[in-house]
């Protein structure tokens, strides 16, 4: 079944049509969210109350304009950059560097050694650091995948601005990596 | 060959379309490959870039256990769209160019529509007062009297 019949299963109240719909979207949309946030709690709610409102607004999408997953990611987009803005920038960092560390202890520690790990967790920390819209358009473009375009559109901006928030976030990735290597 | 780029440009290119010349746009693949053939300080770029790309990769997601599960089993609303909504979707439906007209069209048309119906029933105080009305039963009558034989002929 193609996404436009899916979702034409989903605005008839079709339950499995949607199952199938969570299924396919459900790593790309949480792992954005968590990209975007770095909490794993709040990940899970912005990532439940996306398809909550796709159930709801289903009738909304219109399969000319964009692709599903375009307009699934710019409704969490939304609800991530709302989430962001209601909580202090502090704590989001805060989160972010202690979650960062516990999950790269737990999940990769023992295969890596302390240097590459420390410039990791580094990077991350940095990514955490960048404005929001300097973070959105790196981590859609480079780890979800999506064009320019398309994720200039997720981020209701011109291609142009993207790609300017994209540049800046690398440069300043850059310069925290040579930073980090001269502090070594 | 000669390129007309400049590093600052090569730079911006870099940072946009990330270190794999191939996935640039084919329209900057020739100019951008001549200069960096070129320029020493564009290899250390694309360099830089592999490196920070490589650095990139390594950063993980934890897994969501019971994510999945945890959507799938909560309970979904009834769909329960607001009347403005539904009126604007049917409106200005998703569907073709033609039925995004002719709804709008439609539309425009029914006070007119309405305007005639009810002027067709209510006089609203202007309609015809009674002493015409006798005036034209009057012209009937007279009419009816009339002997138009000799005009006839």
């Amino acid at each position: 079944m193609t996404d436009e019949e899916l979702m034409l299963a989903v605005c008839d109240g079709d339950q499995s049509a949607y199952q199938i719909i969570v299924k396919q979207q459900l790593k790309s949309i949480s792992h954005y969210a968590y990209r975007m946030l770095g909490n794993q709690k709040d990940t899970e709610d912005i990532t439940q109350e996306t398809f909550l409102k796709l159930w709801i607004n289903a009738g909304k999408w219109q399969p000319e304009k964009s692709k599903l997953s375009t307009w699934l990611h710019r409704i969490t987009h939304n609800l991530c950059i709302d989430y962001l803005r209601k909580h202090s920038k502090m704590q989001t960092q805060e989160n972010i560097e202690n979650e960062v560390d516990a999950a790269l202890i737990e999940k990769e520690g023992a295969d890596r050694d302390d240097a590459t790990q420390q410039q990791t967790t580094q990077l991350e920390q940095a990514i955490g650091r960048l404005p929001e819209n300097q973070r959105s358009a790196l981590m859609l473009c480079y780890y979800s995948g999506f064009s320019n375009k398309e994720a200039a559109a997720i981020m209701n901006m011109s291609v142009k601005a993207l790609e300017s928030s994209i540049a800046r976030a690398k440069r300043s990735l850059r310069t925290e990596l040579s930073e980090s290597d001269n502090a070594q | 060959m000669t390129t007309t780029m400049t590093l600052e440009e090569f730079s911006t290119l870099v940072d946009v379309h990330g270190s794999n010349i191939e996935n640039w746009p084919s329209a900057l693949r020739k100019d951008s490959k001549t200069f960096l053939e070129s320029s020493d300080r564009a290899r250390a770029l694309i360099s830089e870039q592999r490196r920070l790309e490589q650095q990139l990769d390594q950063i993980t997601v934890p897994e969501f256990a019971g994510l999945q599960a945890r959507i799938l089993n909560q309970q979904l609303p009834p769909r329960n769209d607001p009347l403005l909504d539904k009126l604007l979707d049917w409106l200005i439906p998703a569907g073709g160019f033609t039925i995004q007209l002719w709804r709008p069209a439609m539309v425009a048309c029914l006070p007119l529509v309405f305007g005639i119906v009810l002027g067709n029933y209510y006089s609203f105080g202007v309609g015809l007062q009674s002493s015409e009305v006798e005036y034209w039963e009057d012209e009937l009558a007279m009419l009816s009297l009339s002997d138009y034989s000799e005009s006839i002929f």
